[in-house]
């Protein structure tokens, strides 16, 4: 319980920072949808007037764009990158803090077992972002309600927001093992910036083609356009990320248990 | 009863050396030197103890029980500090050592008091701003705070002033005469010299010797050093007994291990017009050992 409170207090400030940020995005966003959903028309036209291929990139769909769902769809995959980045710097910097600053020493002669220390870890990250999401939940909220223009469906936004949660989850699992496996990193944010990125590239080529590519980047595993038409969410994609995750915590358990700590 | 049992530890990294086959054992109430130069294997020994990286082979046991297996039941008892203190920068002292002391299921925060103040140790300092030898207090304090058994000392008057050294010292007194029994790495021999009962030396990963403090002082080495007027050729010495063998001009100076009659013999037949005869420190053995084995 120690190292959960001593690691909630050390995560406290970026946990606020991080939450901040997004619900600044949001509000960034929604305070324009009034504006833009009154130049539907012209603004559909000159969309229409680029290929679909760019599109499906920037991951425009006109469908339900300008609806307030179908907007927020759209500043969604730019809020859950930066969710992302938040998760991806949490999990990496788990193990490979104390590497770095050299205080793994300091914990690992204390009376606990590397279980318990991992768990109390892995802990902490996910309240860290469970709380992000409260309170960013509550602001989007807040806003999508200040700003609309027509009726929507709430459960459909919840659902809709939720997925940047589940990407987080995933991206908190992998960044865990990267930092386990990973004898010594230098700089989380590179790392983590760059892994983040690689599969947020990988998923925007990936939205052609086959479904299969799909599963190569977690930021396809959550089809916005699905969620709307169908309220609910692939179980298939579901499962995968319930695999990766278990299998990479799984993983980096046995990993850490195992590991030489070495000095500096 | 021995606290610590090391038995044919090893422990490879790869190429890089790292210990072969030690074995030593260190008994309750006892502190116990281990010595080599930078290098030689203390950290690994002292890490592999602690759990914190893992014997290729061989095993290690303290208070009886395997290290490894029951590393938390044991840590309970151990006090640890490492040669290079480092600790959460952006923590205050006192925080940092209630955390540390959150571990151990005692109220300690008595003892915190008492020793930040043998040691002169500012509490509600940030420990970023320390120096390195207040962060080195800051260790001292985290490794006694919950009274262990078992102290294990990496290196750690490196970065203390003598006076600090001194209180120091004078703590691990104390500690060990309430019953700690205590390990206390260094390269630096006079320090090991004044304070430990036994001394194991380790040598390029592996264990040179282990002796008691006393013995190798005692064995009988007495270190010779003659002004003499007549010319001293390399073979005047040449004797068992005789070694580390220097003449600089007329004065000559060697270790002498045996019976003294031979050479005080030898002496007499020389016109000598100085003589001291002196214990030799530890420093003189020690090297004496090395320049043996290699």
């Amino acid at each position: 319980m120690n190292i959960f409170m001593h690691e909630l207090r050390a995560y406290r400030k970026s946990t606020i920072i991080w939450t901040i940020s997004l619900i600044m995005i949001v509000l960034l966003f929604m305070s324009f949808y009034s504006s833009f959903a009154k130049d539907a028309a012209e603004f559909t036209k000159i969309m229409e007037g680029y290929p679909e291929a760019i599109r499906n990139l920037l991951g425009v769909n006109l469908g339900n764009l300008f609806t307030i769902l179908g907007f927020y769809s759209f500043l969604l995959t730019f809020i859950t990158l930066c969710g992302a980045i938040q998760a991806m710097n949490l999990g990496t910097s788990i193990v490979s803090k104390e590497v770095r600053e050299k205080t793994a020493d300091f914990l690992l002669t204390k009376p606990v077992t590397r279980t318990a220390v991992m768990t109390a870890k892995l802990l902490a990250a996910f309240i860290s972002l469970v709380i992000t999401n409260i309170f960013y939940l509550a602001a989007a909220s807040i806003i999508i309600f200040q700003v609309k223009t027509g009726d929507f469906s709430f459960k459909l936004f919840i659902m809709l927001s939720l997925t940047m949660f589940f990407v987080q989850l995933l991206f908190l699992a992998v960044g865990i093992f990267i930092s386990v496996i990973l004898s010594k990193i230098k700089s989380v944010l590179t790392v983590s910036l760059a892994t983040v990125f690689a599969f947020y590239f990988l998923g925007m080529f990936s939205t052609t083609g086959e479904e299969a590519k799909r599963y190569l980047s977690p930021f396809k595993y959550f089809d916005t356009a699905y969620i709307l038409e169908n309220s609910g969410y692939e179980a298939t994609f579901l499962v995968a990320g319930a695999v990766i995750i278990i299998l990479s915590i799984a993983a980096s358990y046995y990993v850490y248990v195992k590991k030489d700590i070495h000095s500096v | 009863m021995n606290v610590i049992e090391i038995n044919q530890l090893t422990k490879n990294y790869g190429k890089a050396r790292g210990i072969t086959d030690i074995t030593f054992n260190v008994e309750e109430g006892e502190i116990f030197g281990f010595i080599g130069p930078n290098g030689a294997g203390k950290s690994t020994t002292i890490r592999t103890l602690l759990s914190l990286i893992y014997p290729t082979s061989g095993n290690a046991k303290i208070f009886g029980m395997d290290s490894v297996k029951y590393a938390p039941k044991i840590k309970k008892q151990i006090g640890y500090l490492p040669s290079e203190v480092f600790y959460y920068d952006n923590m205050k002292v006192m925080d940092l050592l209630k955390y540390s002391a959150s571990f151990y299921k005692k109220d300690c925060s008595k003892r915190i008091k008492e020793l930040a103040e043998i040691m002169d140790l500012d509490l509600t300092k940030k420990m970023d701003d320390l120096s390195l030898g207040n962060k080195k207090k800051v260790g001292i304090v985290q490794g006694l705070l919950h009274e262990p058994k078992l102290l294990i000392l990496d290196e750690p008057t490196s970065g203390l002033d003598p006076l600090m050294q001194q209180k120091f010292f004078e703590l691990l007194e104390i500690e060990n005469k309430k019953g700690a029994t205590i390990l206390f790495s260094s390269h630096i021999l006079s320090e090991v010299q004044k304070l430990c009962n036994r001394v194991a030396i380790i040598k390029e990963g592996k264990l040179v010797t282990v002796e008691k403090i006393s013995t190798l002082q005692e064995n009988n080495y007495k270190k010779f050093k003659i002004d003499t007027q007549s010319t001293v050729g390399e073979d005047d010495f040449n004797m068992t007994g005789v070694t580390n063998l220097e003449v600089k001009g007329h004065i000559v100076s060697f270790l002498f291990k045996g019976n003294i009659n031979l050479v005080l013999k030898k002496i007499a037949e020389m016109d000598i017009t100085n003589i001291w005869i002196e214990e030799p420190d530890l420093e003189e053995i020690f090297l004496h050992y090395y320049e043996k084995e290699a």
